[in-house]
């Protein structure tokens, strides 16, 4: 990490975006995260990326082929060898989908029969069936849709939207991350890492039970009147030490900073307090069914933190790998029977909340994985990984809904329609927030760095 | 597996042909024409300058401790500043024993040097510090950074590196050897080419095999491996130049450099020296080149990157970064315009008949290390520099190119290199007078009139106040509760995570400790670093992510700092250690424990009332709860949390 030398150095050669530190917000001290003016007219506000982590297969959810059904057990002419992920278990034998599909909403979107509650938000979404990316193995893509590369190293796109705009909330983190149940998806914290930027930037881990982050709570035989008297001694002595030392903008942060964490102790724990939800909510996102409670008490809470500020917010469905995540090499049918059954109630039921206040308007929700699946078989009745064509969707944020952006081939093996890529994605994705994806550099190690690296290319006919 | 990496690029290199039409210098396109000839006046491209010392005033000739004073004063006097007073000596020695060993002084200790009638006192004491083994895991921990080191294979899988920590203890050996420069690199870039090769020049190599990697998951087509391979050396010699030569080449990979007169040939070229290396030592439970899982006896015990022939396979420019692209073939060189205006290029002879290696990696070595690559010296001092005063003379240590930054006293900076070059690159004694001269026993104070002038304090009318590094509050910690474990060496340790934070990273799983004991408690330069699952004390405070090369940490002030520091069970549990401690070395008395506790923290009694703050608190606390051992915890807990004990003066 050659950037920055110091957090002087740093201000000094950060640009534009650091001309207003005379409003930093206490938060983060030096204004890191103060709150910063975009580069343009903002549509969104937040943004809420529903990552389906291991690989959800577009062929068989939103990208219905008639072909695959037609060619089923046979070989297709676009599939290369080298395509498989898993070698030789992956046959070129076509595989028809298990589900069927109906066309939504006014503006006929086709989603399987496994959303039945999604299907009722048809019209707010805009799917891109041409996603492609760069890499079939799992690690390297997920760097590549956190990051936009698919080395190890890079911030990932909620550290580089909050180095861009700071933050809104003064008790709570600017960039929050949840994970599944079945715990953390392959790469670890690697995949919301600030990389090269300081570390105020990266994601903070939000549990649903327990903890909602990490050293959130004292030992639990230290009382908070204990740990109050604890802290206005502390305040005393760092604010005389601040003051001895004047030049030093760093001692008056580190007071506030403690005072922050204390109130944090508090607004974290509210916000992960759901026990005033009414027990309508709580039924809606399905917190008292098994199949639903994790992933739908993660959604309640995405909610609970947007209302209340937070910048990004990033949730995991499926952890650690192969069926626990959307990663269905052995039984398609099987793996997506469950995630669809986690995650659709609880979407939608956040689509509703987000669409009846309002907040929808200026929150991006995105769904997607790291790549799709392949249109031919593993071991019979699976899908390989694919990145050579797959779907993502978008709602709100100033995104037209009720639209299908883009094709892939009769098989759904490539994007062939108005392909777009990651860095188009992210393009888009900062574009809503008000963020120039060419604009926000950050200088690391000798060169002007950005999310999108040298293309991307914002997605003007999908914005409404 | 690395077997299998040779016979690749050789049969990538044998089957696509050359695409790239070939150049030679004479017809550079343009921009890069331009960008050489900028080179040609490059300030850190010179020769090193040999200025005389300074003429100062009679007044500023009497702050005068070391000829580095003179560059100093010089500056200051230009700007109508001087020098601050010298510092306390309490102040001196806790700000030099921290800076030289990571620890803080005992009390005694401070007491017997404030003590010391001798005008050898303070020279006594560095030689003192400068002796001690905690300094090699002081300025070696510096070393670790730049190195990337890990013990966890990052990626995918996370790995266990089972003989990592050879590497860096390797590195704080060499450290405390104070081992000369040139030696030093070429164990690291060359250790099985060196004379007198061995398994600890072997270990040194680790230098080139500490990035990232995913060996046991990059997919299993050829293409999918030769562009692994290419990955994995370009972490090396990306790592390897910005370390030793203060140039990011890495960007030049994919194209010529943008910003500096580096080609895509010269990043090549540079890969050309690297390219007939294998990774030696499997990693157990990864797969070999047949395909077969490891067993842990049949890997070998360390991790090394080595030549097992002289032969190496032709290297050809990848266009776009990509191995299934590939161009003209490159010869092995130095970069072109470094051998232009820096040192004279190396030769990479053919090897010779009975040759077990190409000798290339050993031939590079020598020319970084050579006394006249005054960028490598330059660099080098640069860092001894910023690790004591927080920045570099340099402020950019990573990049010397166009982009970085300028010296702030450009002759200063050739001076101390020229030290290193006459004193064999052994950096003591250039530790040695950076600490005793009157620029670094200034007093941190703040003065207005001087601010106003220098607000950032570059030109150093006053010792830089500096936070402690996330290493040295933890050690900190643990000197004043007196748990401080000072066993050295070995496999790394695992203190104990929030049970919680475990799962995130689901592989090579950290263990989940109910109590930490003595094994626990030891520096935490002997801590096992996981890339996928930092230790957040450490983390949250800055330390790298070990993903690439960190030249400089950040400094940053963010609230989940504080929760750490306030919440973690270790410093509590500490923070009542101390408290014990007090209590066991002052008696019964009150107000002596909490004179004793404050103490060992400071490492001195603080001055003016803090300390009968702290006991009227330590008395309202034990009226409030009856309980005074949790009453003097508490004291502990604020000590350990307050500015003055986690920033230097």
């Amino acid at each position: 990490m050659t950037a920055p030398a110091t957090r002087r150095h740093f201000l000094q050669r950060a640009g534009a975006g650091f001309g207003t530190l005379a409003l930093q917000s206490l938060l983060g001290g030096e204004g890191l995260l103060s709150a910063r003016p975009p580069h343009v007219a903002p549509r969104a506000k937040a943004v809420i990326f529903l990552f389906m982590y291991g690989g959800p297969s577009h062929v068989d959810l939103f990208d219905p082929k008639p072909a695959l059904t037609k060619w089923q057990g046979k070989p297709i002419p676009v599939w290369k060898t080298e395509d498989a992920f898993m070698g030789g278990k992956t046959k070129n034998v076509a595989m028809a989908s298990p589900y069927r599909f109906a066309k939504h909403g006014q503006a006929g979107i086709d989603m399987a029969e496994t959303f039945p509650q999604l299907a009722r938000h048809a019209d707010s979404l805009c799917v891109i069936r041409s996603m492609h990316a760069e890499s079939n193995n799992h690690g390297p893509a997920l760097f590549q849709m956190n990051t936009g590369f698919i080395q190890a190293g890079r911030p990932s796109m909620g550290s580089w939207v909050t180095y861009g705009l700071g933050s809104e909330s003064a008790n709570l983190p600017a960039f929050v991350v949840m994970l599944d149940h079945q715990g953390a998806p392959v790469n670890g914290a690697l995949n919301w890492s600030n990389g090269f930027m300081p570390a105020a930037y990266q994601g903070v881990p939000f549990r649903g039970s327990g903890e909602p982050i990490a050293y959130l709570t004292p030992p639990k035989h230290i009382a908070r009147d204990r740990q109050r008297a604890r802290l206005d001694l502390l305040k005393r002595w760092n604010g005389e030490f601040a003051a001895a030392h004047p030049a030093e903008s760093d001692l008056a942060a580190r007071i506030e900073s403690y005072e922050l964490a204390f109130r944090m102790q508090m607004s974290a724990t509210e916000c992960t307090d759901l026990s005033r939800e009414p027990e309508a909510v709580r039924r809606r996102y399905g917190l008292d069914e098994k199949v639903t409670s994790h992933f739908g008490r993660n959604c309640l809470l995405a909610r609970r933190l947007v209302e209340r500020g937070v910048r990004f917010v990033q949730l995991y469905s499926g952890g650690n790998e192969g069926p626990r995540a959307w990663d269905a090499h052995d039984d398609l049918k099987k793996n997506h029977d469950l995630h669809c059954a986690e995650t659709d109630g609880p979407i939608a039921a956040l689509l509703d909340d987000l669409k009846a206040s309002g907040l929808l308007d200026t929150t991006l929700v995105v769904w997607g994985g790291e790549f799709g699946r392949s249109p031919v078989a593993e071991n019979g009745k699976g899908r390989d990984h694919h990145p050579k064509g797959f779907t993502m969707w978008l709602a709100g944020g100033g995104i037209r809904g009720g639209l299908i952006h883009g094709a892939t081939d009769e098989f759904g093996y490539a994007a062939v329609d108005r392909p777009v890529s990651v860095p188009d994605l992210h393009a888009t994705l900062l574009h809503q927030l008000g963020l120039d994806h060419e604009a926000l550099t950050y200088r690391h190690s000798g060169r002007d760095f950005r999310l999108t690296d040298v293309s991307g290319r914002v997605l003007t006919e999908i914005l409404a | 597996m690395s077997g299998a990496f040779h016979r690749l690029t050789l049969a990538a290199a044998l089957s696509l042909g050359a695409g790239l039409s070939s150049w030679g210098e004479e017809a550079l396109p343009p921009k890069v024409a331009r960008l050489f000839t900028k080179a040609e006046s490059h300030w850190a491209y010179q020769p090193l300058a040999d200025a005389p010392l300074p003429e100062l005033t009679a007044a500023a000739e009497s702050s005068v401790r070391d000829g580095i004073d003179r560059f100093i004063l010089a500056r200051l006097a230009a700007a109508g500043l001087s020098l601050s007073p010298e510092a306390d000596r309490a102040t001196y020695i806790r700000r030099v024993t921290l800076d030289l060993t990571g620890l803080p002084p005992s009390p005694e200790e401070v007491a017997a040097f404030v003590a010391d009638p001798s005008d050898r006192a303070h020279e006594r004491l560095v030689d003192r510090l400068l002796a001690s083994p905690h300094y090699g895991e002081r300025w070696g921990r510096h070393w670790l950074d730049l190195a990337r080191y890990a013990d966890s294979s990052g990626f995918h899988n996370d790995l266990d590196r089972p003989h990592a920590w050879k590497y860096r203890d390797y590195v704080i050996r060499s450290f405390n050897e104070d081992k000369p420069y040139g030696r030093f690199v070429a164990e690291q870039l060359a250790g099985d080419e060196v004379e007198g090769a061995s398994e600890e020049t072997l270990i040194a190599t680790g230098f080139c095999r500490n990035g990232p990697s995913n060996d046991d998951n990059m997919g299993k087509t050829p293409a999918a491996l030769a562009q692994y391979r290419a990955d994995q050396l370009d972490d090396v010699i990306s790592t390897a130049s910005t370390v030793f030569l203060g140039v990011t080449i890495g960007c030049a990979r994919c194209h010529d450099h943008k910003t500096d007169a580096f080609t895509a040939r010269d990043y090549y070229s540079l890969l050309a020296i690297f390219n007939g290396t294998q990774k030696y030592g499997l990693v157990p439970g990864t797969e070999d080149a047949k395909g077969k899982k490891v067993p842990t006896d049949r890997a070998v015990q360390i991790q090394a990157l080595v030549e097992t022939s002289p032969q190496v396979p032709p290297t050809q420019v990848m266009r776009r970064g990509l191995a299934s692209e590939l161009g003209e073939e490159v010869p092995p060189a130095v970069p072109a315009v470094l051998a232009r205006t820096v040192a004279p290029a190396p030769a990479f002879p053919a090897p010779a008949a009975d040759a077990k290696t190409s000798g290339r990696r050993l031939a590079l070595a020598r020319w970084i290390a050579s006394p006249d690559n005054a960028l490598a010296w330059r660099v080098l001092a640069n860092r001894v520099w910023q690790h004591h005063f927080g920045t570099g003379l340099v402020a950019t240590p990573g990049d010397f190119g166009f982009t970085g930054e300028e010296p702030t006293h450009p002759e200063l900076l050739d001076h101390l290199a020229r030290h290193l070059v006459e004193n064999g690159g052994r950096l003591k004694s250039l530790h040695k007078r950076i600490v005793l001269s009157a620029t670094y026993r200034q007093s941190s104070a703040h003065r207005e009139a001087a601010a106003a002038v220098d607000p950032a304090n570059a030109l150093l009318w006053r010792m830089n106040l500096r936070r402690m590094e996330a290493e040295v509050i933890r050690d900190g910690i643990l000197a004043a509760s007196g748990k401080l474990n000072r066993q050295p060496g070995g496999p790394g340790i695992k203190p104990r995570l929030r049970p919680d934070l475990i799962p995130a990273s689901q592989r090579n799983k950290w263990p989940a400790i109910a109590q930490e004991n003595d094994s626990h408690w030891r520096r935490s330069v002997y801590i096992y670093a996981k890339r996928q699952l930092l230790m957040p004390m450490l983390e949250l405070f800055d330390a790298p992510t070990t993903t690439d090369s960190c030249a400089a940490r950040a400094e940053s002030v963010v609230p989940t700092q504080a929760l750490v520091l306030m919440n973690d069970e270790f410093v509590e549990e500490q923070a009542g250690y101390l408290a014990r401690r007090a209590v066991a070395e002052a008696g019964d008395d009150p107000e002596r424990a909490v004179r004793r506790l404050l103490a060992l923290a400071l490492s001195a009694e603080p001055a003016g009332d803090r300390v009968d703050e702290a006991r009227r608190f330590v008395e309202a606390r034990t009226a409030e709860t009856g309980d005074r051992l949790a009453a003097l915890t508490d004291l502990a807990h604020v000590v350990y949390n307050s500015s003055d004990f986690l920033y230097i003066r």
